[in-house]
C-alpha cells in the first residue's frame, strides 16, 4: 500500500501551527521547548494578536484599535474594509450601551464619509443604524438583531486576527482544519465512488 | 453516504482505509483495454499502421482487418531517435507528479517490482516474469506514462507517421473529398487523470485549401477513420470552421479558424471534466463537459486532405500558452473549494453520525473542540505533559472567557445572542490525560531506568491486561528484563569492587545506586556497610555484595526458567536464550553489538516503547495518535482517488499544504 511519508517533526510542526494560530501562547512555548519546534513567530506577537482578540470581544474596540496600531502601524491604513469593520463595531458597542448620541455622532463624523465612497459599506452603516429604531427587547429583525450578538464580535476579531496574519505572511488557514476538510472530502468521495469501506476514526 | 461501515472505535486503529482496501481491488481502468508501446517503424513491415482493431487484446491485435485497403509500404525510417523528455514543469503541480513519466523505457522501473514484491506476496503476477505492459495493477504507486507520440499501430493507414512519432502527414492517393477520408491518431499512452490538467499543443505546418483538421480528444476504441468529435467518445475543434464537436456531426460555434502556422493547444481539466483550447497563445474558453468521463482519454488528431500536416508538442518544448500559469491558478481554486466544503459529520464518531444527519454542516464550534481533543491526545500519546498540562489549561480559560462574555449579554437583547450561546459548554472537552499520563510515564520511565519492579506493579494495577495478552508475552519479556537487570547490577558491583581496590576516593557508590530492588536485597545482607555512605566499603564487603548480588540475579534466572520451561514458543525460547547469554559478559551493559542490543539502553528504549503500546492499545487507542492516523487516512484516501481517476484530488498537494513550508 502507498507508504505515506511523514514524520513525527511534521507532526509537530501542524500541532505548533495549530498552537500558533489560535493564539494558545504558553502551550506553544511549552510545546517548542519540550518537542524541540522552533517557533514559526514571535511568541509575543501570539500574546499582542490574543489581546487584540479579547479587546473586541470585551467590547473594548478603542483598546483594540491602539493595539492594532501598536503591532502594526500600517495594517488599518492599507485595509480600508478592515478599518471599517473596526468602527462599525464601535457604533455597535455605542448603541449597545444605551450611548445614543454618542453612537449618532461617531456615526456622522467618522462613518458617513466612508460610507459614501464604498456601497457595502454604506449598506452595512443602514443596517447598524437602524438598530436605533428597535427597543432593546423588541424583536428586530435576526438580520440586525445579530449585530448585537458575540457573534458579530466574534466576526470582527476573526477578521482583525486573519488580517494580522495575513500581514505577519503566516497562514491564516489552520492547516489542522484544512486537514480535518480534506479528510472528511476525501471521505465522501470514496463513499459516492464505490463499495470501499469507510472508517470511522474521530 | 448509506454504504458507509460503522467501525467500532476500539477497532478502529487496525482499519485503516489500508488495511480495509485489498491492494488488489485496485484495478486500474486504463488497463482494460490493451496498453501498447512505441514500435520503431522497420522498412519490412508491409502495413505498419493498421487500423485500429476494436477492444481486441494484445495477442490477436496483428490479425489484419478485412477492410484494410492495400497501399503502399512506407519509406524506410531510420531506427528510432529516443523519444523521452523532462514532464513538462505545470504537471509539477500534480501531487502525483513523482509517478508521472515520460521514459517509455521497456524494463519496468524497479521500484515498481520491488513494490509487487513486497506488498502484495500472494499475487499471480509476480511468477510470470513482469511484462512492458503492467499487467493487472497491484499497486497504487506504479508510474503513469504521459502521452509521448502517436501510436503508429492505430493511426489511419492514410497518415504518415514520422520517426519520432510526433509528425503527422495526410498521404492519399484518392483526392475526392468526402468524410470518409478523414484519417485519425491518438497517442500511445492515455493521459493519466493524476495529471489534474493536461495540455498539448499541435502546430499546423501545411494545409490543404481549408484546414479540415481536428484536435481534441479521444476515448481507446473510437474508430479513426473519423475526425475527432464526430464519432461517441471524442470531442475536436476543427479548423475549417472553428466550431467544437463532441460527438456529433453538426459543430458548435466555439472559437476562430486556424490554418497554416497556428498552434492549437489543447486542456483537459480532470477536476471538473472539461476542455479548453489555445490558439497561439490565447485562451479560447472552457468547452464541452463530461470529456473523458469513465474512459481512459488520448489526445487526438484528425487530417483529411492530402497535404495536410501537422506537428506536435507534447511538452518537449516550451508552450505557447503559459499553461503553468494556468495549471498553478486552477491548482489554487480546487484547493481552495475542497477546504472550504462543509465538513461531512460522517468522520466524526459513530454515534454522533447515528444523532444527526449527514447533511447538517458541522459548526466551527464542533470543529474546534474535535481539534482541541486531537491536539490534547496528540500531546498526551508523545507524553508531552507540560505543553498537555498548560494547553488544556488554557482550552478550559477561553472556554469560561466566552462564556463570561455572553453572560454580559442583556438577556433577551435579540434573537442572535440567543442562538450564538447554545453551543457553550464549559468544560466539554472532557480527557483525563493527567491520569492516563502519569501512569503510563510512570511505567515507561521505570522501564527506561532498570525498575523494572516498579512497571511490572504498576502495569499489574493499572493495565492488567497488558501482561496476560498473548498468553503473557509482555510478562515474560518484563521477568526476563528484570534478570538482565540483575545481571548487570551484579556486573556493577563487580566493577566497583576491583575499582575500589584502586581507586579510593569514590562516594556514595551505593547511594546512587539506580536499581532500588538489588540495592535493597544487598543492603539487608550487608547492612552496616550500606548505612554509611562517607565510608567507603572494604573490598572484602563489596566482594561480599557482588557474589551476593550474582546469586540472587542466578536463582532469579532459574525460578524464571522453571516457570516457563514448558513454553515452547519460538519467542519466547528466544527471549530465554537472549537473555541467559548476557551472563557471559563482563560488562554487557557496554559490551556492544547484539550484547548492547540485547542488555543495553537501547534494549530498555525498546521495550518501554513496546509496553507504552501495548498499553494504549489495551485501553482500545490506537497505537498512533488519531492526529497522526488522520493525516495517513487522509494521505490514503486522496491518493486512491488520484490514482482511480479523480482529477481534483491530484490538486490536492498535502506534502505542499501541510508540511512544506
Amino acid at each position: 500500500m502507498h507508504e505515506v511519508q511523514l514524520t513525527k517533526a511534521d507532526m509537530n510542526r501542524l500541532v505548533m501551527d495549530y498552537l500558533v494560530i489560535e493564539g494558545y501562547k504558553s502551550a506553544a512555548e511549552e510545546f517548542s521547548q519540550e518537542a524541540h519546534v522552533a517557533p514559526p513567530v514571535d511568541f509575543d506577537s501570539i500574546e499582542s494578536r490574543m489581546n487584540i482578540r479579547e479587546a473586541l470581544q470585551r467590547g473594548d474596540v478603542e483598546d483594540a484599535i491602539v493595539r492594532v496600531n501598536e503591532l502594526d502601524p500600517d495594517l488599518l491604513d492599507t485595509n480600508p474594509e478592515l478599518y471599517f469593520r473596526l468602527q462599525q463595531q464601535k457604533l455597535i458597542e455605542y448603541i449597545r450601551q444605551g450611548r445614543i448620541m454618542e453612537a449618532i455622532e461617531f456615526a456622522q463624523e467618522e462613518l458617513a464619509a466612508r460610507g459614501e465612497e464604498n456601497p457595502e459599506f454604506l449598506g452595512e452603516l443602514e443596517k447598524t443604524m437602524s438598530l436605533l429604531a428597535f427597543e432593546a427587547n423588541s424583536s428586530a429583525p435576526s438580520e440586525i438583531a445579530e449585530l448585537l450578538s458575540p457573534g458579530q464580535r466574534m466576526k470582527t476579531a476573526g477578521e482583525v486576527n486573519a488580517a494580522i496574519l495575513e500581514s505577519l505572511s503566516q497562514g491564516k488557514e489552520v492547516k489542522l482544519v484544512s486537514l480535518l476538510k480534506l479528510l472528511s472530502w476525501g471521505e465522501t468521495m470514496l463513499s459516492e465512488r464505490a463499495d470501499i469501506p469507510s472508517k470511522v476514526i474521530l | 453516504m448509506s454504504r458507509q461501515v460503522a467501525i467500532p472505535r476500539s477497532a478502529s486503529s487496525a482499519r485503516n482505509i489500508e488495511d480495509i482496501i485489498p491492494a488488489r481491488s485496485f484495478t486500474n481502468r486504463s488497463h482494460t483495454s490493451p496498453v501498447r508501446q512505441p514500435r520503431i517503424i522497420h522498412a519490412n513491415v508491409d502495413h505498419p499502421c493498421l487500423p485500429a482493431p476494436v477492444a481486441s487484446p494484445p495477442t490477436t491485435r496483428t490479425r489484419r482487418s478485412s477492410s484494410t485497403a492495400p497501399r503502399a509500404p512506407r519509406p524506410p525510417v531510420p531506427p528510432s531517435s529516443p523519444v523521452s523528455f523532462p514532464v513538462p514543469a505545470y504537471l509539477n503541480h500534480s501531487s502525483l507528479r513523482h509517478l508521472l513519466q515520460t521514459d517509455v523505457s521497456p524494463t519496468l522501473p524497479i521500484t515498481h517490482r520491488q513494490y509487487l514484491s513486497s506488498t502484495d506476496s500472494d499475487d499471480d503476477s509476480n511468477v510470470s516474469p513482469p511484462p512492458r505492459d503492467p499487467g493487472p495493477v497491484t499497486s497504487l504507486d506504479h508510474p503513469l506514462q504521459l502521452p509521448t507520440r502517436w501510436d503508429s499501430e492505430t493511426c489511419h493507414q492514410h497518415l504518415s507517421l514520422s520517426d519520432n512519432g510526433r509528425e503527422l502527414t495526410f498521404q492519399s492517393a484518392s483526392s475526392t473529398t468526402t468524410d470518409s477520408n478523414a484519417a485519425a491518431a491518438r497517442t500511445v499512452q492515455p493521459i493519466p487523470p493524476a495529471c489534474g490538467i493536461y495540455y498539448y499543443e499541435v502546430k499546423v505546418q501545411s494545409k490543404g485549401q481549408k484546414a479540415y483538421i481536428s484536435i481534441g480528444f479521444a476515448g481507446p476504441n473510437v474508430r479513426t477513420s473519423r475526425l475527432p468529435g464526430w464519432e461517441p467518445d471524442s470531442w475536436g475543434y476543427h479548423g475549417d470552421d472553428g466550431c467544437s464537436f463532441a460527438t456529433e456531426k453538426k459543430g458548435t460555434a466555439y472559437g476562430p479558424t486556424f490554418g497554416l502556422d497556428d498552434v492549437i493547444g489543447c486542456g483537459i481539466d480532470f477536476t471538473t471534466h472539461r476542455a479548453f483550447y489555445t490558439k497561439n497563445g490565447v485562451f479560447l474558453g472552457l468547452v464541452f463537459e463530461n470529456v473523458g468521463k469513465g474512459i481512459d482519454l488520448y489526445p487526438s488528431v484528425g487530417l483529411q486532405h492530402t497535404g495536410e500536416s501537422i506537428k506536435v508538442n507534447f511538452g518537449h518544448e516550451p508552450f505557447k500558452f503559459d499553461i503553468e500559469d494556468y495549471v498553478s491558478e486552477q491548482r489554487t481554486q480546487t484547493w481552495k473549494s475542497i477546504i472550504n466544503s462543509p465538513l461531512n459529520p460522517s468522520i466524526f464518531s459513530k454515534e454522533k453520525t447515528a444523532s444527526s444527519p449527514s447533511n447538517v454542516a458541522v459548526s466551527d464550534e464542533q470543529t474546534k473542540l474535535t481539534i482541541n481533543k486531537l491536539v490534547l491526545s496528540y500531546l498526551a500519546h508523545h507524553g508531552y505533559v507540560k505543553t498537555a498540562r498548560t494547553f488544556q489549561k488554557q482550552i478550559q480559560d477561553v472556554e469560561m472567557f466566552d462564556a463570561y462574555t455572553e453572560s454580559t449579554f442583556a438577556p433577551g437583547s435579540g434573537p442572535g445572542s440567543a442562538s450564538a450561546s447554545t453551543s457553550h459548554t464549559p468544560g466539554s472537552l472532557e480527557f483525563d490525560f493527567e491520569r492516563d499520563i502519569s501512569i503510563r510515564t510512570k511505567i515507561v520511565d521505570s522501564v527506561l531506568s532498570g525498575d523494572i519492579d516498579t512497571a511490572l506493579s504498576e502495569t499489574q494495577k493499572h493495565h492488567p491486561g497488558v501482561l496476560a495478552a498473548e498468553q503473557g508475552l509482555m510478562l515474560v519479556k518484563l521477568r526476563c528484563r528484570k534478570f538482565i537487570e540483575m545481571v548487570l547490577e551484579s556486573a556493577e558491583l563487580r566493577k566497583k569492587m576491583a575499582g575500589s581496590t584502586v581507586e579510593d576516593r569514590e562516594d556514595g557508590v551505593f547511594g546512587d545506586d539506580m536499581d532500588m530492588d538489588v540495592d535493597d536485597q544487598t543492603a539487608s545482607v550487608n547492612g552496616a556497610t550500606m548505612n554509611g555512605s562517607t565510608r567507603h566499603p572494604s573490598s572484602s564487603s563489596a566482594k561480599a555484595q557482588y557474589e551476593q548480588a550474582l546469586e540472587t540475579a542466578i536463582k532469579y534466572g532459574q525460578a524464571l526458567d522453571k516457570d516457563y520451561r514448558k513454553d515452547e514458543r519460538p519467542i519466547v525460547r528466544s527471549i530465554f536464550k537472549k537473555s541467559f547469554s548476557v551472563m557471559a559478559f563482563y560488562d554487557p551493559m557496554n559490551a556492544g553489538g547484539v550484547t548492547a542490543e540485547v542488555a543495553g539502553h537501547e534494549a530498555r528504549v525498546e521495550l518501554a516503547n513496546e509496553l507504552n503500546q501495548a498499553i494504549l492499545k489495551s485501553q482500545g487507542r490506537p497505537t498512533r495518535p488519531t492526529l497522526e492516523t488522520v493525516y495517513r487516512q487522509a494521505a490514503v484516501s486522496i491518493h486512491y482517488l488520484g490514482m482511480t481517476g479523480v482529477g481534483s484530488a491530484a490538486f490536492a498537494d498535502m506534502q505542499k499544504e501541510f508540511l512544506e513550508g
